[in-house]
């Protein structure tokens, strides 16, 4: 049933929660298999608005709007996927903006691409202590730990959340990427991260990467 | 001898006219953690009290030697008196606030003593205490928040974003019911004392279309002047190449400017309908680059005919204040005698 695929992901591009749900539930109803909803319409959409907000024919409002309508869709697909064997979550993450800092945006993208390739997420959401972190990570024991930080300051949270996590004894059953704007590769490699993006599109690359 | 005062220096700039040398100002906080040591006033201290907000603003000129003074540090005053959760922070944080109570434009209450909420009054106070301490000698520059930006703080700042393309009608009725904040606050400041008020609306081209600016923040942008008919100054960190022409439409007095836009090319904008002041870099510059650094791209807005120096944004606090007088440093070397 390829008509309702190319309309569910053409519903998420759009930014449209109320037929990417109308849609979703139409194409059950028709028995298509719901790792094929993700798969082939999910996925492919959250590719596409990476890809617009790279030209910058999307702005903020509109990735946010298509965040928000695949999330409406995968809600209704992840308890049927997940009884699925073929279906196996990329992996877990849990993400977070260091303590001291508000800025949310970047990382909620860098969130929403990460569930577009289907990893699992914790979102801490911002002024995130490192105790917090550590907290999180023993109690869902996720394989990737992300750190944003938007001001120069608050850079330094993520070296001591990197800290608290070995402190923790846990820092070796995960993999830590970093992103924000003032964040750089060098940065990331002198206090000890696996990995750096600087942007949504290549973070969920990165974290494929960092978890095969 | 100079010429000039601080003050008619910063005056006279603002408004295109002639200057002994090129001034240097401070639109957005300049505060760093060398001078909360060298006042001895500490974030996070001087967001609520009057005093030691004024003592630390005082350090922009006393010790960095720019011809402005300016309070307020964070732009979270609003955000606390309105009834956002607030996290104020430690010495080297700005302020946060953890909570966005409004979901409807219908829920907010700008509360009656308003002016009298400690994380405002503290602004007044301050202004007050600089006018008091420097006479006609030195500008003070005051600072609100316009609507778009206490939107984010009232409603969340996705939310009202989102609300700008699924609901524009709700977003203007936020816009509007927080303006009345921003023109209070304004006010009180300027009889308090302030020579300029920089209205601080962050609707930058890293976030939405130009467009948004032109057709939900313009109109009011132009209402707010108006009923001020005071010198202003819009900060809209951020790429804005793109809103520039809007910005000038406004009647703002001057524009800052961050250093994503080449000054010559927002020169060309502009046009002489307001003044353009900034665009030195933060992060780059003025934080980890060295007072040459600093002297280059002072000299590059100098040469395009940026009427004020000053800093992009807020400054990092780790800002060494070395590279801060390096701007002031470059204004008397290369920014003799305009116009
Ligand atoms: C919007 C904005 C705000 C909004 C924040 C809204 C929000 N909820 O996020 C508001 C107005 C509230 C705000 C507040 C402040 N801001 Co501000 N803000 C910005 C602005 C204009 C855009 C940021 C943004 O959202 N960009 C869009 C997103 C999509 O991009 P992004 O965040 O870079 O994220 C991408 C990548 O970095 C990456 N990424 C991000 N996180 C992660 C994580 C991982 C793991 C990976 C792999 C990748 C990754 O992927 C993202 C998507 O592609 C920038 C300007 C700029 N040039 O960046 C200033 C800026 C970040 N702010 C700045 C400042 C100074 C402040 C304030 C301190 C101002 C003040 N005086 O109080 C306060 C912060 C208070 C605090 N304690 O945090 C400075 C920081 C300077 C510095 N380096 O220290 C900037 C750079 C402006 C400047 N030129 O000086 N700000």
């Amino acid at each position: 049933m390829p008509g309702v695929l190319d309309e569910i992901k053409q519903a998420v591009i759009d930014g449209n929660a109320g037929a990417a749900k109308e849609l979703t539930n139409k194409a059950l109803a028709a028995k298509v298999d719901a790792l094929e909803i993700f798969q082939v319409a999910l996925i492919p959409a959250m590719d596409e608005v990476g890809r617009r907000m790279q030209a910058e024919e999307y702005y903020i409002p509109e990735v946010l709007l298509s965040a928000r309508a695949m999330r409406t869709s995968s809600e209704i697909l992840k308890p049927l996927i997940a009884g699925n064997p073929n279906m196996k979550p990329a992996g877990k993450v849990v993400i977070g903006t260091v303590r001291g800092d508000l800025h949310d945006i970047g990382k909620n993208l860098v969130a929403m691409m990460l569930e577009g390739a289907s990893f699992e997420i914790s979102d801490l959401g911002i002024n995130v202590t490192p105790d917090q972190f550590v907290a999180k990570v023993n109690e869902v024991k996720p394989n990737l730990v992300a750190l944003s930080a938007m001001l120069t300051t608050t850079m330094m949270g993520m070296k001591e959340t990197i800290e608290a996590l070995k402190q923790a004894g846990v820092r070796s059953s995960v993999k830590v990427m970093v992103g924000g704007a003032p964040v750089n590769q060098r940065f990331a490699d002198e206090i000890g991260a696996d990995g750096y993006a600087a942007d949504a599109a290549t973070a969920a690359n990165l974290a494929k990467s960092l978890v095969a | 001898m100079d010429a000039m005062t601080p003050r008619q220096r910063f005056m006279a700039a603002l408004h295109n006219r002639a200057v002994d040398r090129v001034p240097v100002a401070s639109p957005t906080s300049v505060a760093t953690v060398e001078l909360m040591d060298a006042t001895g006033a500490f974030f996070p201290a001087v967001h609520t009290d009057g005093e030691t907000m004024a003592r630390l603003a005082a350090g922009g000129h006393d010790i960095l030697g720019f011809d402005t003074v300016a309070p307020i540090f964070s732009i979270a005053q609003e955000a606390a008196a309105l009834g956002c959760g607030m996290d104020w922070g430690r010495k080297d944080w700005m302020p946060i606030n953890t909570t966005s109570p409004f979901a409807e434009p219908e829920d907010v209450r700008i509360p009656g003593d308003y002016l009298e909420k400690p994380s405002i009054r503290a602004c007044l106070d301050a202004i007050g205490i600089l006018r008091h301490r420097y006479g006609d000698r030195v500008a003070v520059i005051g600072k609100v928040m316009g609507p778009w930006t206490l939107s984010y703080h009232a409603r969340g700042v996705q939310e009202f974003l989102m609300d700008t393309v699924l609901d524009p009608d709700k977003a203007r009725r936020f816009l509007e019911v927080l303006m009345p904040a921003s023109l209070l606050f304004a006010r009180a400041q300027i009889e308090a004392g302030a020579d300029a008020i920089v209205i601080a609306d962050h609707c930058t081209g890293d976030m939405v279309r130009a467009q948004n600016y032109r057709d939900f923040l313009l109109p009011l942008h132009k209402v707010m002047n108006r009923e001020l008919s005071f010198p202003t100054i819009l900060h809209c960190c951020g790429k804005a190449l793109d809103r520039m022409e809007y910005f000038a439409q406004a009647g703002f007095t001057s524009y800052h400017f961050e250093s994503k836009n080449d000054p010559r090319e927002s020169m060309a904008i502009v046009n002489g309908r307001m003044t353009l002041m900034g665009n030195i870099n933060n992060p780059s510059t003025l934080l980890k680059g060295s007072p040459a650094d600093v002297e280059r791209e002072a000299r590059a807005a100098i040469d395009a005919g940026v009427q004020v120096l000053a800093p992009e944004c807020a400054v990092p606090l780790i800002t060494p204040n070395r590279n801060l007088q390096a701007i002031v440093q470059a204004a008397a070397a290369f920014g003799k005698k305009r116009l």
